[in-house]
């Protein structure tokens, strides 16, 4: 009966792995079969490589870029992204502390939140530039610009979901208003906060590269556009391909650090 | 002698489109050691004579005492909600603390006294897991725990039971009311269900339709000395006619 059991738990294990196998053979199989039949189509010339670039030339493009000082560009970028993104979470989170605090501005605020959250932010690109200068502090600033106002409603909206019987029983253990802030609400809003980081990191990308086309000399959003007006498609998708990388990383570690940080779920 | 004395209190609860008057003209008193059981239709007004009773909201008029000083919320009142509210994100030691943490309180003898509670009712075992690793009897167990870490004068619990499925809350019942009276303490509990209020009831205190006003007041002598066994007593459905009767 035990060995019986067992070999069904067995088997039960086997199939998940198969199953995530399967998943994983799959995903790399289109990120083979996708790089592959573009080389294929370029090779034949079915597409115009000058055009469309090829796998073969991004490489030797990434071959060209990283012994011709690429890592300023990369250094550049992630510094404007980073800078932003921490500078926009922080502040955004404070702002919904505030909000959260005091109900007569979050009252007063709500339509302003509202507007802000609907303006597309690259509108205001022309004022920051004058400003504060065409330089990396436009970028961040943009980076700021676009990530604060979902910072603040997301964040806010995460700590007014609390629990109301959780706040009553606060008080009725004589709790203040710093403590339930401290004890319930923002402990309270962690997996809400690791969900609102996530979407920041993303826009914190789109923030920097928006920022670099409209003002830069350095970083990956200047290789792309600069590769775009200069017809080097080689360039373009090269730098592309970083950016991909880049994201894909700094969004694994934030979901590391999640995982650490919600062990209790 | 009286702990807890409600004295002609009304409350009117004001918001933007009404007024809706909850309590109408409530009294009675909470005698120590006792366990007094309020039993009321749904909507009737229960939960704000509790919230009255706990100082968490001032009555429109009347008067409140708590060991005859004006009630105000603090260590002296344990309150116990129908959902047990742990802190998802606490372990089972630290949610059982938190009152402590919140009063400030570092005294190793309040500490020790938790970790005694948790000894005697089973969960020392469970201290470093998270609630969401416990069943939903022993989550209630938790929470009572966490209210009496703070050995509160009065315990309020409002439907404290409603939230558990048939079984456990029988269990959870038998439980929670052996847990109180080992310990010696006085605890005020709402309910609406009626077999709930007369297996735990020392007195029961019957509340009419909303406005709440005190309909009846009952003393329980019913044989039994657990919740269980005053289920089986005969004259229970006595009771429950009665009571019953009283609500409808
Ligand atoms: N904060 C509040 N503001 C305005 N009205 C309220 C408030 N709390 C309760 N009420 C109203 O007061 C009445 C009594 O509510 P209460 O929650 O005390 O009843 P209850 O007997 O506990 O109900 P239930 O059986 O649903 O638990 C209800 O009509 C309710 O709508
Ligand atoms: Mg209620």
């Amino acid at each position: 009966m035990k060995k019986k059991l067992r070999s069904e738990r067995e088997k039960y294990l086997l199939s998940l792995k198969k199953q995530s196998t399967k998943v994983h053979a799959i995903r790399l199989a289109i990120l083979i079969g996708f790089f592959g039949l573009w080389q294929i189509l370029a090779y034949t010339e079915t597409i115009d490589d000058f055009i469309t670039s090829s796998p073969v030339r991004i490489v030797k493009m990434l071959r060209e870029l990283l012994s011709s000082g690429i890592f300023v560009h990369i250094a550049t970028t992630l510094y404007e992204c980073i800078l932003g993104f921490i500078i926009a979470t922080v502040v955004g989170s404070l702002i919904a502390v505030w909000l959260w605090w005091s109900e007569t501005a979050r009252r007063v605020l709500e339509p302003y939140l509202v507007v802000l959250n609907s303006l597309p932010k690259i509108a205001l690109g022309p004022v920051i530039i004058i400003w504060v200068g065409a330089g990396a502090k436009a970028i961040i600033m943009m980076t700021v610009l676009i990530c604060i106002i979902v910072t603040v409603i997301s964040v806010l909206s995460g700590f007014m979901e609390c629990d109301k019987d959780k706040i009553l029983l606060l008080r009725s253990m004589g709790a203040s208003k710093l403590q339930i802030l401290t004890k319930l609400i923002l402990p309270g809003s962690l997996p809400n906060f690791m969900s609102v980081i996530k979407i920041n990191v993303g826009l914190a990308w789109v923030g920097a590269i928006m920022g670099e086309y409209l003002v830069s000399s350095a970083g990956l959003g200047y290789l792309i556009i600069y590769g775009g007006q200069v017809f080097k498609l080689d360039l373009v998708m090269a730098s592309t391909l970083i950016l991909c990388l880049l994201a894909a990383l700094m969004y694994i570690v934030v979901a590391v650090i999640e995982k650490r940080i919600c062990r209790f779920r | 002698m009286e702990i807890l004395q409600l004295k002609n209190v009304s409350l009117t609860y004001q918001t933007r489109t009404e007024e809706t008057v909850a309590v109408d003209d409530v009294s009675f008193g909470v005698k120590e050691g006792e366990f007094v059981v309020i039993v009321g239709p749904s909507g009737c007004g229960k939960t704000s004579v509790l919230s009255l009773a706990g100082g968490l909201i001032k009555p429109t008029s009347g008067q409140i005492t708590l060991d005859g000083k004006p009630v105000e919320t603090n260590s002296k009142i344990g309150y116990m909600l129908q959902h047990d509210t742990l802190f998802e994100w606490r372990t089972i030691e630290k949610n059982v603390m938190l009152g402590l943490e919140v009063q400030k309180n570092r005294d190793t003898y309040a500490k020790n006294y938790a970790h005694d509670l948790l000894k005697k009712y089973g969960l020392y075992d469970f201290r470093k897991h998270y609630p969401s690793q416990l069943s939903g009897g022993m989550r209630q167990r938790a929470a009572l725990i966490r209210t009496l870490a703070l050995r509160p004068r009065l315990l309020l619990l409002d439907e404290a039971f409603s939230a558990l499925d048939f079984q456990t809350r029988m269990e959870v019942c038998d439980d929670v009311h052996s847990i109180i009276k080992s310990e010696g303490k006085t605890a005020l509990l709402v309910t609406h269900d009626i077999s709930e209020a007369i297996s735990l009831a020392d007195r029961i205190v019957v509340l009419s339709k909303r406005p709440a006003k005190v309909k009846s007041l009952y003393t329980v002598n019913l044989d039994g000395k657990t919740p269980f066994e005053r289920r089986e007593n005969k004259e229970f459905s006595v009771w429950f006619d009665r009571i019953w009767r009283d609500i409808s």
